[in-house]
């Protein structure tokens, strides 16, 4: 492969240099994933395939760590260049771009509250433009940890290490069927409750089956990542949903969502965002 | 295998289970460079009940040195005493125990009344001492356990009656000086370790008593459901408050070397009982011990 092969490989020589200095600055997988906000394996394999694309090993690995090789040290200058200079310009871009837009992460469980939260931001007394972006919880805290999300609603619990946390909103929730809200108890429902993927946030979504069965459910669920998906098959009577939105009736004895509001930790933030005000307008929204 | 692969392996137990992880693993082998896992066994944690093990060992080296004596008599009056949910701390009446009694029963039950009086026993500052002189420095015991439930109910707000219930409140994220590594008794993974090899490393009858009774550890769900073999053998320590979750283990599969193997967890969920979070400790002692297993006659 060479660069000629187009955009996407020069993307992902970017990417996979950025990967190799952070693992020679490391000198620690662990630690180099943390630092990028991402998880070993892709680090891993990337470095892997930067490795294979430029045919020389980079590093030594061992039971005791990580050494760069001959290779890798020479390399590592000319990869440093190449990742500071697609920063800066990047960064020059960007001030380019007009006004500032902030990028507010909104996690595909919120229902309708989705609007709601895009209204309080952009409406007259909100901070004004943004750009919103739908997603499981794990995908916008991997993209807060980028540095590409300015502020995210996830689902609670999840683990938010290296990030801020706001407080934790229980937004309530009613239990939607094919026909409607039902308005039974959760003991009586006998049908797998439709939900987003585990994967999205495995802890909460551990939190809510074992709720279920505390209330008498069996905890079945059927999982899908897309919202209409998930509302096709409400009302095709495959299962049930928890729905949440404003101004809906809560039915008693339901689990709240919890949600919490996460910003990137202070250093790591946009000067020219208004994050406490972002986080603020969002959270006065998600509590009406 | 290499080092990065089981690494990878330990991330992607620990992101499922919602759990945050240090682990530390080593092979009690006579190579001078014994083989080891290690996922930022350096960090500091707050120990909870696995103080226990740092002082066990301290009060084995005591009774080694002649300081102090296997059978010396161990008071635990019904008032006084530190309550719990298990051994003495569960008892009604007045209780006279043996040190070495004591000892089985604070690391096979984790019994909080035993726990206490053997640190007043040893003596805080004696035991540090020891600690930091027996190469383990970042292994600090700041207090036991009625001490630091004392200190969370004044933390948490006077009117609480049950810090348990508070720290579980699913609908807030409650934290409590008592997780934090700086405040806390703390240990390291790799340290927890180290203790473990020095009390596999001595022959007097004390530290036998310490490893018998981690045998007879009344709890597998946590190290010992990654080894549900009945001829492995885990010696283990748990250590457990709100969110943290901790064990410290040596598992002997026979005719191997025993790997010692501690990990130290912090979960995202707040409920006391998460039994998919104490699997994953067990999933993630496995994942670390399978790769140092080797068999006693193995040459190198």
């Amino acid at each position: 492969m060479s660069i000629g092969d187009g955009y996407r490989a020069v993307v992902d020589l970017l990417r996979h240099l950025r990967f190799f200095v952070a693992v020679a600055e490391t000198r620690h997988f662990g630690r180099a994933a943390t630092d990028l906000g991402i998880t070993q394996p892709p680090l891993s394999q990337g470095v892997q395939k930067l490795e294979g694309h430029l045919g020389v090993r980079l590093f030594d690995r061992d039971a005791r760590g990580v050494r760069l090789t001959v290779a890798g040290g020479r390399l590592l200058g000319p990869a440093r260049a190449l990742v500071d200079a697609a920063e800066d310009l990047l960064d020059q871009a960007g001030r380019l771009g007009g006004p500032v837009r902030a990028r507010v992460g909104l996690c595909g469980d919120l229902g309708g509250w989705t609007p709601v939260a895009c209204r309080a931001l952009a409406g007259g007394s909100g901070p004004g433009l943004v750009v919103p972006r739908v997603a499981g919880s794990d995908r916008l805290l991997a993209e807060l940890r980028e540095g590409a999300l300015d502020v995210a609603v996830v689902r609670h619990p999840g683990v938010v290490d290296g990030l801020v946390g706001g407080d934790v909103v229980g937004l309530p929730t009613r239990l939607l069927g094919a026909d409607g809200p039902l308005d039974v108890p959760l003991a009586e429902v006998d049908r797998p409750l439709v939900v987003p993927p585990r994967r999205h946030q495995p802890p909460a979504h551990d939190q809510l089956v074992d709720t279920l069965r505390r209330a008498g459910h069996d905890g079945r669920v059927l999982e899908a990542a897309d919202p209409t998906q998930r509302a096709a098959l409400v009302a095709a009577g495959a299962g049930v949903a928890l729905e949440t939105s404003p101004g809906a009736q809560a039915s008693g004895g339901l689990p709240p969502l919890r949600v919490r509001v996460v910003l990137p930790a202070a250093r790591e933030r946009r000067p020219e965002v208004d994050h406490a005000g972002l986080a603020a307008a969002l959270e006065q929204a998600l509590r009406r | 295998m290499s080092g990065a692969t089981v690494v990878d392996r330990l991330h992607d137990v620990a992101r499922d289970a919602g759990v945050r992880v240090r682990l530390h693993a080593v092979r009690l082998d006579h190579d001078e460079h014994r083989a080891r896992v290690d996922l930022d066994g350096d960090e500091p944690v707050a120990v909870a009940s696995l103080y226990k093990l740092p002082l066990a060992l301290a009060w084995a080296d005591l009774v080694a040195a002649g300081d102090l004596g296997l059978r010396d008599p161990l008071p635990l009056p019904r008032t006084g005493r530190t309550p719990g949910p298990t051994g003495v701390g569960m008892l009604l009446d007045d209780v006279v125990l043996t040190a070495r009694d004591g000892v089985r029963l604070m690391l096979a039950v984790s019994d909080n009344a035993c726990g206490d009086a053997l640190l007043d026993l040893v003596g805080r500052d004696r035991l540090n001492a020891h600690l930091a002189a027996a190469g383990v420095p970042r292994t600090v015991v700041r207090r036991g356990t009625g001490a630091s439930r004392r200190r969370m109910k004044r933390e948490l707000g006077s009117g609480v009656d049950d810090v348990d219930r508070v720290l579980a409140d699913p609908d807030r994220d409650v934290a409590t000086r008592e997780y934090d590594a700086a405040y806390a008794s703390a240990s390291t993974a790799r340290e927890a370790c180290r203790v473990l090899e020095v009390l596999w490393s001595r022959r007097h009858p004390a530290h036998a008593c310490v490893r018998d009774a981690m045998a007879l550890q009344a709890w597998r769900h946590r190290i010992g459901s990654g080894f549900p073999h009945d001829d492995v053998v885990v010696h283990g320590k748990t250590g457990t408050l709100g969110r943290l979750r901790h064990e410290a283990a040596v598992v002997c599969f026979p005719h191997e070397h025993p790997v010692a193997v501690t990990v130290l967890t912090e979960a995202v969920r707040p409920e006391r009982h998460l039994p998919l979070v104490d699997a994953a400790i067990g999933e993630l002692a496995r994942t670390a011990v399978t790769v140092l297993r080797r068999p006693v006659d193995d040459p190198p």
